[in-house]
């Protein structure tokens, strides 16, 4: 018994030791110093530790999000509330065949069928591998690495726009990612609140749909030094009977400042749907089902 | 007690060794998990490096010698490249082996569910915890 007890401690040293001390030694060798390593995305190489405290208003930098590296913390989707429908909202979710039901083949995702943009807010998580943030004099801005995608919110006090949508002569187009603007509330949070996004896109993959009239709010926390944190509600009372969470992600600081590109290619859906996703099939009565790998 | 023990040791190894966190595109109702088709060996005519997802296509010639064309999808290039795969992993004319979960339209194509290169390396194309890349809700 004794010598069990033993034996799992040395264990539990030994996977200590190895994550601690080997891995980022292998890492060590093998990034640090080429020039390479500048031009290229290491998921195994993070800071140690929370860098020290936060610098006040300030979210410049670019930074891993989930999905990156196994050694980004995830908040994602589990986070997501399951929102109650409005009569409206469930006649509009009835439109939807997600992926996951559907697959590629019976899908109308338009993301998965076409690469169309995702749109603002599901861009704010969905592929939300890399995102850097640069503040200019009168906006911040949010450059996202999926799809080569930019938001700006505005800082310079303007209020977001009351009418955007409809046939009003000096009403707004929706636009993919709406309007925002931005206003920090203390020095280490931001908040951002944005409307009038394209009511064509889905807020995520099983079709939760919104109006241009959604209003959705993001906090951003810098924790500290090497950390940050994205949390997301959305109101759009048409739709839903009450304000929800769409989640809380994490991120964090690249010690090279750089990220690899990623894109959903229009013309490479169409050969992969074209070669597979179409003859695959669509098979929705089936039970959802996570296959492949180990 | 002493199991209690074995058993978080075991399970954070397992944890910190394979619950790597990768996306996946696409759904995966239209395939048939209850067996993967064996493929020994596939000739590779083509590998797309691609997003959404790439695909492997192969030529597997079955106990009648008819050659039959093979289309496998894997995952987007970040979540492979975080699994160990790179445009180079495979090439035409690479005598691989596939296993793959077949479309329930009895079609030739399929997603992997695991790959031993040429010189013998074994790789998959995700784990069973990974979330999609709509998180936990997909399904």
């Amino acid at each position: 018994m004794r010598n069990r007890f033993a034996g799992a401690v040395v264990a539990l040293l030994a996977v200590f030791v190895f994550y601690t001390a080997i891995v980022p030694m292998a890492h060590a060798q093998s990034g640090q110093g080429d020039e390479a390593s500048k031009w290229k995305f290491n998921p195994q190489d993070f800071p140690k530790g929370d860098g020290g405290p936060a610098p006040k208003r300030d979210l410049t930098g670019t930074w891993a999000g989930p999905g990156s590296s196994p050694l980004v913390p995830r908040g994602g989707g589990r986070g997501m509330d399951k929102p109650e429908l409005t009569a409206f909202g469930q006649q509009m979710m009835s439109q939807a065949k997600p992926i996951g039901k559907y697959s590629p083949a019976g899908t109308n995702d338009p993301h998965a069928r076409y690469c169309d943009p995702v749109g603002f807010p599901q861009n704010a998580y969905t592929e939300a591998r890399g995102l850097t943030i640069a503040t200019m004099p009168d906006r911040v801005v949010f450059l996202i690495q999926y799809m080569n995608i930019w938001r700006e919110a505005y800082t310079d006090g303007r209020p977001l726009p009351k009418t955007v949508g409809g046939t009003g002569a000096d009403a707004l187009d929706p636009t993919y990612n709406g309007y925002s603007v931005g206003h920090w509330e203390d020095d280490y949070n931001f908040v951002v609140d944005t409307t009038g996004m394209d009511d064509r896109t889905w807020i995520n993959g099983q079709g939760m749909p919104h109006t241009v009239n959604a209003h959705v709010q993001e906090r951003y926390t810098r924790v500290d030094k090497n950390d940050l944190r994205v949390s997301l509600t959305l109101d759009d009372p048409k739709v839903y009977t009450k304000p929800w969470s769409l989640g809380t992600y994490n991120y964090k600081w690249i010690p090279n400042q750089k990220f690899d590109d990623f894109s959903c290619i229009p013309s490479q859906v169409i050969k992969y749907l074209n070669e597979l996703g179409d003859p695959a099939g669509s098979d929705p009565n089936a039970e959802g089902q996570r296959i492949g790998g180990r | 007690m002493m199991r209690k023990v074995l058993t978080f040791v075991v399970a954070l190894a397992g944890i910190l060794t394979i619950g790597v966190p990768v996306f996946a595109h696409h759904g995966d109702a239209a395939y048939d998990e209850s067996k993967p088709v064996v493929l020994k060996p596939c000739m590779v005519t083509e590998y797309d490096w691609m997003n959404p997802h790439s695909l492997i296509k192969c030529d597997y010639k079955d106990e009648s010698g008819k050659v039959q064309h093979w289309v496998t999808e894997i995952g987007s290039t970040p979540s492979m490249t975080l699994l160990g795969w790179s445009r180079n992993t495979m090439h035409p004319g690479d005598a691989i082996t596939l296993y793959v979960w077949q479309s329930k339209t009895g079609l030739t194509v399929g997603r992997l569910n695991k790959l031993v290169t040429a010189d013998g390396k074994e790789l998959t194309d995700r784990d069973n915890k990974s979330p999609s890349r709509y998180g936990a809700e997909e399904k």
